[in-house]
């Protein structure tokens, strides 16, 4: 397994609201969407990601419903609002200012 | 919309998406082949402490539903809780501004705006028939009998009678004063009012004249001890028995302010006329039918009224009908002083606000620094606003709590000393809708604050402020915010303190003014005869009797048997006549002359003053009727620029003049806010008919000593007699009573006021020092005298304090004119009060502008400066 890296403060929140862009999903699936798409590299606690999905579904970003699962039981759905929408464009335009910036600062400077 | 706001996460649901989380890994392990026992593991594994999951899931959720709020409540009452002295200072300030407003409007609200303790009360007007040449609002039996018979708009028509001396004798061992009133029999149907007990009058009880008696609740309480079986038992008043035959309910209350105990039946006769020898006259009140306004009713009476005019043109000459509902007849007469007090109130309430305002600028300016880092470590504006505004809704709280207490106390304070100043007051209680109006006056008082905090929490910069960490300098700004609301506070108080300093001028006018007489050591006695055994032998010998043992009582200088005090002219009254003149032609107020008999020794006993003449003597008594003796007032008014004495006066066509022998100095005989009114004193000495008796006993011995041997002697030679001894002191207070409490009132108010001023003008100056100490550091050092920075920091309060002072002193000069009816010896624009207050508030203000001045003359430039 690669070294786990443990996500900053606030990045949890976009990739929850990433994830979720391409359709509802649960907990689970959600968990298992990042890990397999930052290639195992981000490893998503149990502990923070509950709290988190309760948190955006607080603020209104998203919102849950009840479904039936591939387990053959009831489990909790999580969707994209359209208040999370704009909230994940927002995002991303940061994320990647922030990628940027944090690039050109670990680039070697050249005198 | 709704399943979002009814699903509440509950527990269960929190533990069934866990659940579901484990049967999904479970499933993909026994998806790759594991068996179920081992992925249960597995996945149980890789999931880590389910207990963890939950409680930090469960914190989201508990946070963000009211977590916030209680976070911010919890973190504003530990700020409040440091700072305890602004704290306190913040908390008083308001409870008082709150407490002031609230008590004020609560009697506002009882008299205009609770509803009447009637039943329909819209439909109950008040009816009178208006004469302006005897300012009195009456209705003549004989009208009101044909009104009631007549009329095509009323469901009832009841009539009342209140006599200003309702005062009635219980009779039996232990003598007591009654208050009564007389009603129709159809006033309880009226007014709707059913009787807690027993039955209320009948119509025949009118012509029997007054036999039954009903009690109002709380005098069935205190003197019957709440029995029921005083129904059909008799009560003698007056000497005369009344049956008991109901009790009114608890709520019940009276529609004119007077105090009743007992309620009789009005005798009315159904045949009386205007042409009778005498006709008494009624208030009336009636309950107009539903569906008819109250102009159709003015209307209906109006034509009735004309009819009476027509075959009556000289009774009702200048007469006019009123009708007005009988809310307006309750709250009509309102004097000006609720209307002062009001805005004294709403002044204190500003001035309050101003202050608290002040301070919480000032704070949060030294708060500079907290408000920055807690903005730099991410809180929105937002977040800081309501922070801060957590924070003054506290102080609102508490201050509110706080004001609860205050306004208990003024209420009962104004039931006891303004309850015959205002209508209605004796309904005030301290109930929700006081509550009510707290929470009101609070809610306003937040949302004078609401854009504070806002300001405050949008001016934070916290790059600038943490840039001078380390520096002692205040980031505060809102200096010229302070200022203005320091300004406004001083106005605001040298209009209190104006009015206050008026009232207490009155007060000490009244008090103090040339009184005529000399109230020191001066008792009355009052012992009222009443019911037929006193007739006027009987009533001559009783007093001849009292007077008599009031003169061998050890410590009496002198006793006079009279009808009127120093600070009372006597009930009977004539039309002004002398003999070398023609006879007035009718009854005139401006010729009239108040009448009081008395006896020798009157002068002496009031200790007033001879001016002219001579008084009544002994030797008079044996032919009365031959003599007069003029007040000042009456020699001004009836003999100007020719000497009074050895005229003729008072007689009428038979003749029958008096001489008038001499003149007496003016007393306050009209209490004592205004100018004596002419008085005659004659030597009719028999006791008349219906009046009480009254002594003037000027005694050595202390009143209390006095009153128990008359009561002694009373008990002994006359039993059943109530006797009543005042002195004139006593006297005199009760009269300058209300004045004094409406002076007291207004004087806390402008106190409370004046010192909120004072504080707030120092709270600036402190301020801005301590914000400038860098600035006067290198002043200092560049070389300042002390002496110069002191000047400098004095200047600045001056300025404060001297625009607030003229401001308020011209809106003074312009909203004193309103006052004028409320003064007595003093004009509104009395340029010596003006002159003391503006006085006493600079010097007031220059003290407290020389502390924080001297603070900063003492600033040492060289520590100053190294400190930056």
């Amino acid at each position: 397994m690669p070294d786990r890296i443990d996500l900053m403060q606030g990045t949890l929140d976009l990739l929850i609201l990433q994830v979720l862009q391409w359709g509802p999903e649960h907990g689970h699936g959600i968990g298992q969407a990042i890990r397999r798409r930052s290639q195992e590299v981000l490893q998503v606690e149990h502990g923070s990601l509950y709290p988190a999905l309760h948190r955006l579904e607080q603020k209104g970003w998203v919102a849950s419903d009840w479904k039936m699962s591939e387990a053959n039981r009831r489990a909790r759905y999580y969707k994209l609002t359209p208040k999370g929408k704009r909230q994940l464009l927002q995002e991303q335009s940061r994320w990647r200012q922030l990628v940027r910036a944090v690039a050109r600062t670990m680039k070697p400077v050249k005198e | 919309m709704w399943r979002r706001l009814f699903r509440k996460p509950s527990e269960a649901d929190l533990a069934e998406e866990l659940e579901a989380h484990l049967a999904i890994e479970t499933k993909q392990w026994m998806d790759r082949g594991l068996p179920r026992d081992r992925a249960e593991m597995e996945a149980r594994r890789l999931f880590g402490s389910r207990a963890l999951t939950l409680e930090a899931t469960r914190e989201v959720r508990g946070i963000a539903a009211f977590g916030r709020f209680s976070q911010d409540l919890r973190y504003a009452a530990r700020v409040l809780q440091r700072g305890r002295a602004f704290t306190i200072a913040a908390v008083l300030s308001l409870a008082l501004g709150i407490g002031a407003t609230t008590a004020v409007f609560s009697i506002y609200d009882t008299i205009f705006l609770r509803p009447l303790p009637y039943k329909d009360p819209a439909q109950l007007t008040w009816i009178s028939i208006h004469s302006p040449s005897m300012g009195i609002d009456l209705v003549p039996s004989p009208n009101y009998v044909a009104w009631r018979r007549d009329n095509k708009t009323f469901q009832q028509l009841a009539a009342t009678q209140v006599t200003f001396s309702n005062m009635m004798v219980l009779g039996g061992s232990n003598p007591a004063e009654v208050y009564a009133g007389r009603v129709s029999a159809n006033f309880f149907e009226t007014f709707g009012v059913t009787p807690a007990a027993g039955r209320t009058f009948r119509p025949e009880d009118e012509l029997q004249g007054p036999q039954a008696a009903m009690l109002t609740d709380r005098f069935w309480r205190e003197h019957f001890g709440a029995r029921h079986d005083v129904l059909g038992t008799t009560l003698t008043l007056d000497g005369y028995p009344f049956t008991i035959v109901g009790i009114l309910p608890k709520s019940f209350v009276y529609p004119v302010d007077v105090k009743v105990d007992v309620l009789f039946t009005l005798a009315i006769s159904p045949t009386a006329s205007l042409r009778d020898r005498s006709v008494s006259a009624f208030s009336v009140f009636g309950r107009i039918q539903p569906g008819v306004t109250v102009s159709q009713a003015r209307a209906d009476l109006g034509t009735q009224f004309e009819t009476a005019r027509k075959d009556f043109p000289g009774f009702f000459r200048g007469n006019s009908l009123v009708l007005e509902s009988l809310r307006d007849y309750r709250t009509g007469n309102v004097g000006k002083f609720l209307y002062l007090l009001m805005a004294a109130a709403a002044c204190l309430l500003a001035i309050a606000c101003a202050n608290v305002a002040n301070l919480l600028l000032a704070r949060w300016g030294a708060r500079a620094r907290e408000l920055a880092v807690r903005a730099a470590i991410g809180a929105g504006r937002g977040r800081l606003a309501r922070q801060l505004f957590t924070e003054v809704a506290l102080l609102i709280a508490a201050g509110t709590a706080l004001a609860m207490l205050f306004v208990t106390a003024a209420l009962r304070g104004f039931v006891h000393f303004a309850g015959t100043e205002l209508p209605r007051l004796s309904e005030v209680a301290t109930d929700f809708r006081v509550f009510g109006i707290a929470v009101a006056v609070a809610l306003l008082t937040a949302a004078l604050f609401g854009a504070l905090p806002a300001l405050r929490a949008g001016r934070i910069d916290p790059q600038a402020v943490l840039q001078q960490a380390g520096r002692t300098g205040v980031s505060g700004g809102h200096s010229f915010l302070r200022r203005a609301l320091v300004t406004l506070e001083v106005a605001l108080s040298v209009i209190l303190l104006s009015c206050a300093s008026l009232l207490f001028e009155t007060l000490w006018h009244m008090q103090n003014d040339h009184l005529g007489f000399q109230p020191e050591h001066v008792l009355t006695v009052s012992i009222p005869l009443r019911g037929k055994s006193f007739d006027t032998p009987a009533r001559q010998a009783v007093a001849s009797d009292i007077l008599a043992y009031l003169r061998r009582i050890p410590g009496t200088e002198s006793a006079s048997l009279a009808d009127c005090s120093p600070i009372s002219a006597g009930v009977k009254s004539f039309t002004f006549s002398r003999a070398d003149r023609p006879l007035p032609e009718s009854f005139g107020l401006s010729r009239t002359l108040g009448a009081c008999d008395s006896d020798a020794e009157y002068l002496q006993a009031a200790g007033i003053r001879l001016v002219q003449g001579r008084f009544l003597t002994d030797e008079d008594r044996h032919h009365p009727g031959a003599v007069a003796v003029l007040n000042e007032a009456a020699a001004r008014a009836f003999f100007p620029g020719e000497s009074p004495l050895g005229k003729q006066i008072l007689g009428g066509r038979a003749g029958g003049w008096r001489t008038v022998v001499g003149v007496v100095a003016d007393t306050k005989n009209q209490g004592l806010n205004r100018p004596a009114a002419p008085e005659v004193f004659l030597d009719d000495s028999a006791p008349s008919g219906f009046a009480d008796l009254n002594f003037v006993v000027r005694t050595l011995a202390r009143e209390g000593a006095l009153a128990g041997a008359l009561r002694e002697e009373m008990r002994r030679s006359h039993p059943g007699l109530l006797t009543k001894v005042e002195t004139l002191d006593q006297a005199i207070g009760q009269l300058t009573a209300s004045p004094r409490f409406d002076t007291v009132l207004l004087a806390a108010f402008a106190a409370i006021a004046f010192l909120m001023a004072i504080v707030g003008v120092y709270g600036v100056l402190a301020f801005s020092v301590t914000q400038r100490r860098a600035e006067i550091g290198i002043r200092m050092a560049l070389g300042a005298s002390p002496r110069a920075v002191l000047a400098m920091v004095m200047r600045e309060g001056t300025i404060l304090v001297t625009l607030g002072a003229l401001s308020g002193i011209a809106a003074a000069l312009f909203l004193t004119r309103y006052l004028a009816t409320l003064l007595y010896g003093v004009r509104g624009t009395d340029p010596a009060t003006y002159a003391i207050v503006t006085g006493t508030l600079a010097l007031a203000a220059a003290a407290a502008s020389f502390l924080p001045a001297r603070r900063a003359a003492i600033v040492d430039p060289a520590l100053t400066l190294r400190h930056e």
